[in-house]
């Protein structure tokens, strides 16, 4: 019996952690300026309105999915909202209600990219995706992972390096990179059976951007490698490459 | 009877003086009282600057958090089903996806599956393995554009209603099968039904097409794959 105490402060501890662990989730409230927001049944351009919020009506913002808010009115009406109609609201202090937006600023400007290229790597057929992390609208630290495969050998890369946006806000933008790497190279046999082998490399490189749509663009690119072999003379690899990319 | 007449006259001198000393002694403290009635007028001139304080407000402006809106636009999940390796049979598939949706039309699809081959009519008739059990090991990624196409909704009942969408998607990989790598070209398409805002289930067909000379003649070899599977979406 004198467990007791120590139990029922347990459930004490528990009774009161109950609530933050159960604990609704608080959802960003914007008020309504335009004479109403509309409603859809589904995150599309083709879903039928189905319920309207009047001016200086609330909701609560759920969760996003794309271009679409997902909302659930006063009245508990819970439905899909534009992000141009979202445009039309304001927070509880009265500032305009603002989100990042896939469009042309955004390409200018963004934090992350993605994309997926392919090309050519020394004359192999070349498979590759990239990432970048930008620290401005016109430097960005990049990590690029492709395989080549072709006759000789078929083999992987991995670069590192930076690249540098010149007129970032162009819907043509031309960059310059620089970096390092490793190239893992696995020849295909022959009567000598061959041996994988892993270098390091550096390159240089430049290419283009081109703004299509939203988040989207094209992007194309030439790096020039220098692969830093054990032999007597480096290789150099020329690499081109085509693909598309999305910021976010 | 003059000295008693001065005498008088001196003791009323110096009872007025008196008088006026006390008075005077009255003056200054009344001075005193100005004085001090003057510092206070002063006090509260500079209090008219500054109100007095009862209490000392001791508030510290408050933080506003704005409460994060979660997207939900990384998607991630497993595949399971058959894919015909061309002249190996058809076998179980499994695997599993990574999709970013960039809009409601467009979504980026990293896919990775691998599959077992069984053996081709020659190896069964005539009892020679082409392939040791390793090389068997159908192993493909590919790296995707999927388009939503004819977006609707799905009801279950008179309550539940279900977002869904057909996808049309289209990528370039590698596969890797009978000890090579080779470049490979996918495409195909699925129907995805979302139960929840998080959840999906999908049923895709996708053929991977790849140049290969396993059998003696290089040609196009193409791979379908049909897949049921479940994703969750962050």
């Amino acid at each position: 019996m004198q467990r007791l105490p120590s139990v029922r402060c347990l459930l004490l501890v528990l009774l009161l952690a109950t609530p933050g662990l159960c604990g609704a989730r608080e959802y960003l409230q914007v008020f309504v300026v335009s004479p109403y927001l509309e409603l859809h049944t589904g995150p599309g351009r083709g879903y039928p309105v189905f319920n309207v919020v009047d001016r200086d009506g609330s909701v609560d913002v759920l969760v996003r999915y794309t271009e679409w808010f997902k909302v659930r009115t006063e009245r508990g009406v819970v439905g899909w909202v534009s992000e141009a109609d979202m445009l039309h609201t304001v927070l509880a202090d009265g500032s305009p209600f603002t989100f990042n937006r896939g469009d042309r600023a955004g390409f200018t400007s963004h934090r992350f990219e993605m994309g997926m290229f392919t090309g050519v790597y020394g004359g192999a057929t070349l498979i590759s995706a990239y990432g970048s992390l930008s620290f401005n609208s016109q430097l960005a630290a990049e990590v690029s992972v492709g395989q080549f495969l072709g006759n000789a050998s078929n083999g992987v890369t991995a670069d590192f390096g930076l690249t540098h946006v010149f007129m970032p806000e162009w819907r043509w933008s031309p960059f310059v990179m620089l970096g390092t790497g490793l190239v893992h190279t696995e020849p295909k046999a022959t009567l000598v059976q061959p041996v994988n082998r892993t270098e390091q490399t550096a390159y240089v490189g430049g290419g283009v951007r081109y703004y299509l749509t939203r988040r989207f663009f094209l992007r194309a690119e030439y790096k020039s490698h220098v692969v830093f072999t054990k032999l007597n003379s480096n290789e150099e690899v020329d690499e081109w490459k085509l693909g598309f990319a999305f910021f976010f | 009877m003059e000295t008693g007449i001065r005498v008088l006259l001196l003791s009323a001198a110096c009872a007025l003086g008196g008088c006026a000393s006390i008075h005077h002694l009255f003056h200054r403290h009344d001075d005193a009282q100005a004085q001090a009635a003057s510092d206070a007028g002063a006090s509260a001139t500079e209090d008219s600057d500054h109100p007095p304080r009862v209490i000392d407000p001791q508030v510290e402006r408050r933080k506003i958090k704005v409460p994060q809106i979660h997207s939900h636009n990384v998607e991630f999940g497993v595949q399971y089903g058959a894919l015909s390796i061309e002249n190996f049979g058809t076998n179980p598939v499994y695997g599993f996806t990574a999709a970013y949706h960039v809009s409601e039309d467009f979504f980026f699809q990293g896919a990775f599956g691998r599959s077992q081959a069984g053996r081709t009519s020659f190896e069964t008739l005539s009892n020679i393995s082409l392939l040791t059990p390793s090389e068997r090991y159908f192993t493909y990624y590919d790296l995707a554009l999927g388009y939503n196409f004819l977006p609707g909704e799905v009801f279950l009942g008179r309550k539940l209603a279900m977002t869904s969408a057909f996808y049309l998607i289209g990528g370039i990989g590698s596969t890797d099968f009978a000890g090579d790598s080779k470049f490979t070209v996918s495409f195909g398409g699925g129907y995805r039904v979302l139960p929840t805002d998080w959840m999906a289930v999908h049923i895709g067909v996708e053929d991977h097409v790849f140049q290969s000379d396993l059998l003696g003649v290089d040609k196009l070899t193409n791979n379908l794959e049909a897949t049921i599977g479940a994703t969750v979406f962050f």
